[in-house]
């Protein structure tokens, strides 16, 4: 009943819960991967993404709640369900003693793969990620863009309908960050699902839908160029060259203002005209001051500081 | 499924050779160590250093000097002017050993009535001194009885009676000091003579008794050590959490991590048993098959205890200073060094549990007693029994970890 048309839901998570002793670390999370999608999970550390990463990919048992992948329950059918799946680790998890393509032979052995499909694969994942000059390199020598790249290729050795990548870019230069971005669009091209999480707001917009997560619920969901129509209120930008000091009488000011430092600018919401102006008044003649579209990050934070208007992803979804 | 399973064992030595240290500890560590315990830790006791003060000067004592200084247990440090130096040797350790042979020892020999030699042992090291004290005591007794002999034999008429006025006293309390009083029987002094022989180990060589000990060392070293390493640093570089998230079962899993090592310890049982026959001249009395059988049922309980350290370690240092832990209890508690007869009774009880002690127990049976299946079974038993219980313990919690 949760299908949209005739595919088959990539992964479904649905109302998990989960405790690590007397921390709650997920509340009813509810989410759905379409085939060929990209979805984003977003958060600060600790939010939740990653305990809800490893338990759509079994490491993890939920209190409660229910996983699918591709309709198989994985705690009914783990062999199946597994080979279904591709899993990146946050951290780098291959083996830096063995070489690129000794590390890709033992994942794709791993998952049974035919020498003669494993030959094919091989060279066209290479060729797809540029490792083709590293093949005989170990892994403990690549550079961080590389590494994570030879992480995908190992993840994607069995062809899994299901991607999940739990901040594959942390920590990687912006070209290879692009470079890996554009491979998962291909991939999900491809038509497969992908659930990835990630710390950057600007990849957060290269996704098919986002998830906003905040203390282990989802606070705001919906496509890039929407997500940010959930922000409350209007948005207003400051720009001066000593914001510190504007902040801070700001502040002193009107404690109860939501002010949010960007770099060099400041960023507040605000309800109307009046208190748009009474703003405008309270700062120096010389700081710019200038209505503007709120971003995916404005919206996080006006979302995060009310946790309740949680946007039910599911139920909008199924109708 | 055995394919995955031999993936991972493939992997798994891949792994192993590539490592500069890891090949080191498989090949060159057993053999180094072998050589120096086997050397080093003997129990023979050899060039015991001994002082000698003659003040007899006559046929019988030179003879009981050379006695001892020929044989290959004494060394003569120094012969003594007075007893003061005696005692001197003792205090500055120049000497383990001391013997003053006084005035008359020969005239006393020769009345029948018994003569005295006193002899001072450096105590404070106890076991090297029970040891020097009883091959210093059978050498005089046997040259008192030669010499007595040759009296007998020369028909000497016998002096009379003289009570020995020398003060002992070295004057010192601290030093085990005996005094050993040769009573012979004049008529004939060989009447009763017990010609003994031990069996297994004729010559009591040390080594023997040693090197099958060393063998079950380096078989735990490696699969206890080497098995919990390997599965931690897994844990530790997050690759055992990307076998968790494939099709692999937790069954194939133990399977792949394990194997290797099975394989390591009999490679190392070989080639040491090998070196210990060629170079050591140790006898391999018992089968192989019985010995190979043996060390497959100690194995559970090493790889077992490897598994099941590695389930409650997060760092190789964790598992390694883990098992060492253990390995120090099982080595002391095993009669490896230390007869366990000699230890106290509740001591004993403990070492019930101790798979070491019955390993080691089989090992030497099979090598110096030519011992069979059957002797073997008292001690092969409680061993699988304590095999099966650890290894389930430890499959049990890996399976909790990877569910």
């Amino acid at each position: 009943m949760f299908q949209t048309g005739k595919t088959k839901v990539a992964l479904l998570l649905e109302a998990l819960e989960k405790s690590y002793g007397k921390i709650k670390a997920l509340h009813h999370l509810s989410l759905s991967v379409e085939p060929g999608q990209i979805v984003g999970l977003i958060g600060p550390d600790g939010s939740g993404k990653t305990t809800a990463m490893r338990i759509a990919t079994g490491l993890l048992t939920p209190d409660n709640g229910s996983v699918r992948i591709l309709d198989i329950d994985p705690f009914i059918r783990p062999r199946q369900a597994k080979e279904l799946i591709g899993y990146m680790p946050q951290r780098f998890s291959l083996y830096p003693d063995l070489t690129v393509s000794e590390n890709l032979r033992f994942f794709s052995d791993l998952y049974l793969v035919t020498k003669h499909d494993r030959i094919e694969r091989q060279e066209r994942l290479m060729k797809f990620s540029r490792l083709g000059p590293f093949t005989n390199r170990r892994a403990s020598k690549l550079s961080g863009g590389m590494k994570q790249k030879l992480a995908l290729m190992c993840a994607l050795i069995h062809t899994p309908s299901l991607l999940i990548l739990d901040e594959p870019t942390t920590g990687v230069d912006p070209v290879s960050r692009q470079e890996f971005w554009n491979i998962l669009r291909e991939l999900a091209e491809q038509g497969i699902g992908i659930l990835v999480s990630t710390p950057y707001m600007d990849e957060a917009s290269l996704c098919d839908n986002i998830l906003m997560m905040y203390e282990g619920r989802i606070i705001g969901t919906g496509k890039p160029e929407d997500i940010t129509t959930l922000f409350p209120d209007k948005l207003l930008e400051i720009r001066d060259i000593d914001i510190t000091e504007i902040k801070r009488k700001l502040q002193m000011k009107y404690p109860t203002l939501s002010v949010q430092r960007f770099g060099d600018k400041l960023h507040i919401p605000y309800s109307d005209e009046e208190q748009f102006e009474t703003i405008k008044s309270a700062v120096p003649d010389r700081t710019q001051v200038n209505p503007i579209k709120p971003g995916i990050e404005d919206t996080f934070v006006a979302l995060m500081s009310k946790p309740n208007i949680t946007a039910d992803y599911i139920s909008e979804e199924s109708g | 499924m055995i394919a995955p399973v031999l993936y991972l064992i493939r992997k798994e030595f891949l792994q192993i050779f590539r490592d500069h240290a890891m090949r080191g500890i498989i090949f060159v560590v057993p053999l180094i160590q072998l050589m120096i315990f086997s050397y080093a830790v003997t129990t023979d006791l050899k060039d015991i250093r001994i002082a000698i003060l003659d003040n007899d000067k006559t046929i019988a004592s030179r003879n009981l000097i050379s006695a001892l200084v020929e044989s290959d247990y004494f060394k003569l440090v120094s012969t003594a002017p007075n007893p003061k130096h005696l005692r001197h040797n003792l205090l500055t350790s120049d000497a383990d050993v001391t013997l003053w042979i006084p005035l008359g020892f020969s005239e006393d020999l020769a009345t029948g009535n018994g003569a005295q030699v006193a002899l001072n042992v450096d105590g404070s090291n106890s076991s090297i001194a029970l040891r020097a004290l009883g091959y210093t005591e059978a050498v005089v007794r046997l040259q008192a009885m030669k010499s007595l002999e040759s009296f007998i034999q020369a028909s000497i008429t016998i002096p009379s009676n003289q009570t020995p006025s020398t003060n002992w006293d070295l004057q010192d309390e601290d030093q085990i000091a005996t005094s050993p009083r040769i009573v012979p029987q004049i008529m004939n002094p060989r009447l009763i003579e017990p010609v003994m022989r031990f069996f297994y180990n004729p010559t009591l060589e040390s080594r023997y008794y040693m090197i099958p000990g060393i063998l079950v060392l380096l078989i735990t070293l490696i699969s206890a050590f080497l098995t919990g390493m390997a599965v931690v640093k897994e844990k530790e570089l997050g690759t055992l959490e990307q076998l968790m998230v494939s099709p692999l079962t937790p069954a194939q899993l133990i399977a792949g991590k394990t194997i290797p090592f099975v394989v390591l310890a009999y490679f190392e049982l070989a080639v040491a048993t090998t070196f210990a026959i060629l170079w050591f001249k140790l006898p391999l009395v018992g089968s192989i098959p019985l010995l190979a059988l043996c060390a497959l049922v100690y194995l559970l309980v090493t790889l077992g205890v490897g598994l099941l350290v590695s389930t409650i370690s997060n760092t190789q240092q964790q598992a390694m200073f883990t098992v060492w832990f253990f390995l120090i209890f099982g080595i002391l508690m095993s009669g490896f060094f230390f007869p366990i007869e000699n230890m106290p009774v509740i001591i004993q009880k403990i070492t019930v549990i101790n798979p070491l002690r019955y390993f080691i127990e089989i090992i030497r049976g099979i090598f110096l007693r030519g011992a069979t299946f059957d002797d073997v079974l008292p001690n092969l038993l409680p061993m699988l029994v304590i095999g099966l219980v650890i290894f389930s313990a430890a499959i049990m919690r890996f399976r909790k970890r990877t569910k």
